[in-house]
């Protein structure tokens, strides 16, 4: 299969919810657009040798901040979008020269801390967050004058956001940037011997992952209507790893198709709600012992072989 | 006041040691972050609700049993999931996290969502000093003693306990010195799942039983682990005396939740200040 197939798989994909017409499939579909970006930006910090387990605290971040930013102070959502992802960028800046001289399970560690930490101020201050309760009364997405109301209007918006992060995420691949990254991670010494500097390039990347989950999380808020901490913990990041694990990680189609496939699993699995986690766990086991690379090395081995 | 924090930090720091050599013990061996930790501490649970509890079975064998059997489940997954995947730290961990996935929905499936509880085998309190101390907390503290002893005992004199040893500091020579790594994976495998699983029986009365029972041990023992440094044994009976006994103090005085943000922002500023924790040795 050629990559052109596989975009045009994925175009037909991106339309099919029309086809079908269904609020139900709109909403599966949104979602997926909204963990598309979120999955990219932990494929970025997957490229830099680390696991982030800090994206879903930037993704509570942005939700968040949106939520308050457009209740609260009543600024316009487009504004209190932009702002709140400018926030988790921020917040990453300030700790990710910390966090980031810190490599392998102790980076793990210290994101996993930062993200619990998060979540328990998301629960505990409820005069400001709503707690366990969960926030209410987002105001609906407007951009000027158009106001988006119908599921089919945060699709669209998804769907956009996550087109321009996608091909963001391909133009650091395919950059400079992208041959540095792959450099640090390979050899490391030799990388720095040659004059890149290594931990401002961390940085850059765990900041670009957090303005990602940030912005996603806002879209995620204003969707929603409503924010309740456990959309933003431990799962979350389960979550994310998963669908590079499935899609495969060393290709940024990895988390695109990864998403799409994992995301709609829990719906499909509805009627048999207790089995969910175990086909979930079960397709996990399947990928790391028999497709340790993903979906996206199936695809490239039957280029090579044709 | 001071006896009974004390008396409850202490009584609850012996878990958490019990969880958290277990979990060092296959990070220092295996290099492998078991996030299915917890769900092994549930297992121990899961078969003492069934051989004590239903059965009637006495308390010890059935918490024995659930150390037993939780063991031979660790030694199967090592073998046949865990090992393909030494030397590859994301994968183990990601294996780990389906492994716990799958051991959380099994007894979801079989035993459903809601918590079980279960006759308390033991019943009253006794006092010490001004402390009032439950007997069944007492009886599962004194369990912990002996296991901790035990364990020390085994690494210490025990040549399997001195391979392991030998195979934690530094791999490459101990297989040199003709130590055979896979006997070794499997053993520490299998005792981490005994420790977790007799932790999960012996807690398994005091508290309720259900499928999502084991996310809070295992993330204890993931802060004593750090806070002691990973892979030092010392370090995880330390760390969790540290945080059993700073965590009573902060219960008995913030409330449970600021207990648990503080342990997690000691763990932060330990972390970076000292990135391979208070015990730990330096970073690969």
């Amino acid at each position: 299969m050629k990559p052109v197939h596989i975009y045009l798989v994925i175009a037909v994909l991106a339309l099919l919810p029309w086809t079908l017409d269904s609020q139900y499939v709109f909403h599966i579909a949104t979602m997926i657009a909204i963990m598309i970006p979120m999955a990219l930006g932990m494929n970025l910090m997957l490229k830099i040798g680390q696991l982030s387990m800090a994206q879903p605290a930037f993704m509570g971040i942005g939700a968040y901040g949106s939520a308050l930013l457009a209740i609260r102070l009543g600024l316009p959502p487009m504004l209190a979008l932009c702002l709140s992802g400018i926030l988790a960028a921020v917040i990453a800046t300030i700790v990710g020269p910390v966090f980031l001289r810190i490599k392998g399970v102790y980076f793990v560690l210290l994101t996993y801390a930062f993200g619990q930490i998060i979540n328990l101020v998301f629960q505990e201050w409820t005069s400001l967050f709503g707690g366990n309760n969960g926030l209410y009364g987002i105001p609906k997405f407007s951009i000027f004058d158009l106001r988006l109301t119908a599921v089919q209007h945060y699709y669209i918006f998804g769907l956009v956001f996550a087109a321009i992060a996608y091909a963001a995420m391909r133009a650091i691949e395919r950059s400079d940037i992208g041959a540095i990254y792959q450099s640090l991670n390979e050899n490391e010494m030799l990388s720095r011997s040659i004059g890149s500097n290594a931990l401002a390039w961390r940085i850059a990347a765990f900041t670009i992952s957090a303005f990602t989950a940030g912005i996603s999380g806002g879209i995620y808020a204003f969707y929603i209507g409503f924010l309740s901490p456990d959309a933003f913990g431990f799962r979350l990041s389960v979550d994310l790893i998963v669908i590079n694990a499935i899609g495969g990680a060393h290709s940024v189609l990895g988390p695109l198709l990864g998403a799409i496939l994992v995301v709609p699993l829990p719906e499909v699995l509805r009627d048999a709600r207790q089995y969910q986690l175990l086909i979930y766990g079960l397709c996990l086991m399947v990928f790391l012992i028999f497709i340790r690379k993903g979906l996206v090395s199936l695809i490239q081995r039957q280029r090579k072989s044709a | 006041m001071i006896e009974q924090i004390f008396v409850n930090g202490l009584l609850a720091s012996l878990i958490y040691v019990i969880m958290a050599l277990g979990f060092t013990l296959i990070f220092g061996i295996m290099r492998i972050v078991n996030f299915a930790h917890g769900e092994f501490y549930m297992m121990g649970a899961v078969v003492v609700l069934f051989l004590f509890g239903n059965l009637g079975w006495p308390f010890f064998i059935a918490a024995a049993a659930g150390g037993i059997i939780t063991a031979a489940l660790g030694v199967i997954l090592e073998r046949v999931l865990f090992r393909p995947l030494v030397g590859d730290e994301l994968s183990g961990m990601i294996m780990s996290l389906a492994v716990g996935i799958i051991l959380q929905s099994l007894v979801l499936i079989s035993f459903g969502p809601a918590e079980q509880s279960m006759a308390r085998p033991f019943s009253g309190t006794w006092s010490f000093f001004s402390a009032v101390v439950p007997w069944d907390r007492t009886v599962v503290a004194l369990c912990a003693v002996v296991i901790l002893a035990v364990f020390y005992l085994f690494l210490k004199y025990s040549r399997t306990g001195l391979a392991m040893q030998a195979v934690a500091q530094d791999p490459q020579t101990s297989s040199l010195m003709g130590i055979e790594s896979g006997a070794i994976y499997l053993a520490a495998f299998g005792i981490a799942c005994l420790l977790a699983g007799l932790a999960g029986g012996l807690m398994a009365p005091v508290y309720t039983v259900g499928p999502y029972m084991g996310e809070l041990p295992m993330l204890k023992a993931f802060v004593v682990v750090i806070l002691g440094g990973l892979g030092s044994i010392p370090g995880a009976v330390m760390g969790g005396l540290l945080i059993g006994l700073s965590e009573s103090v902060l219960t008995t005085f913030l409330g449970s939740t600021a207990a648990l943000i503080a342990s997690f922002v000691i763990v932060l500023l330990v972390v970076i200040t000292r990135p391979t924790g208070l015990m730990g040795r330096s970073a690969r």
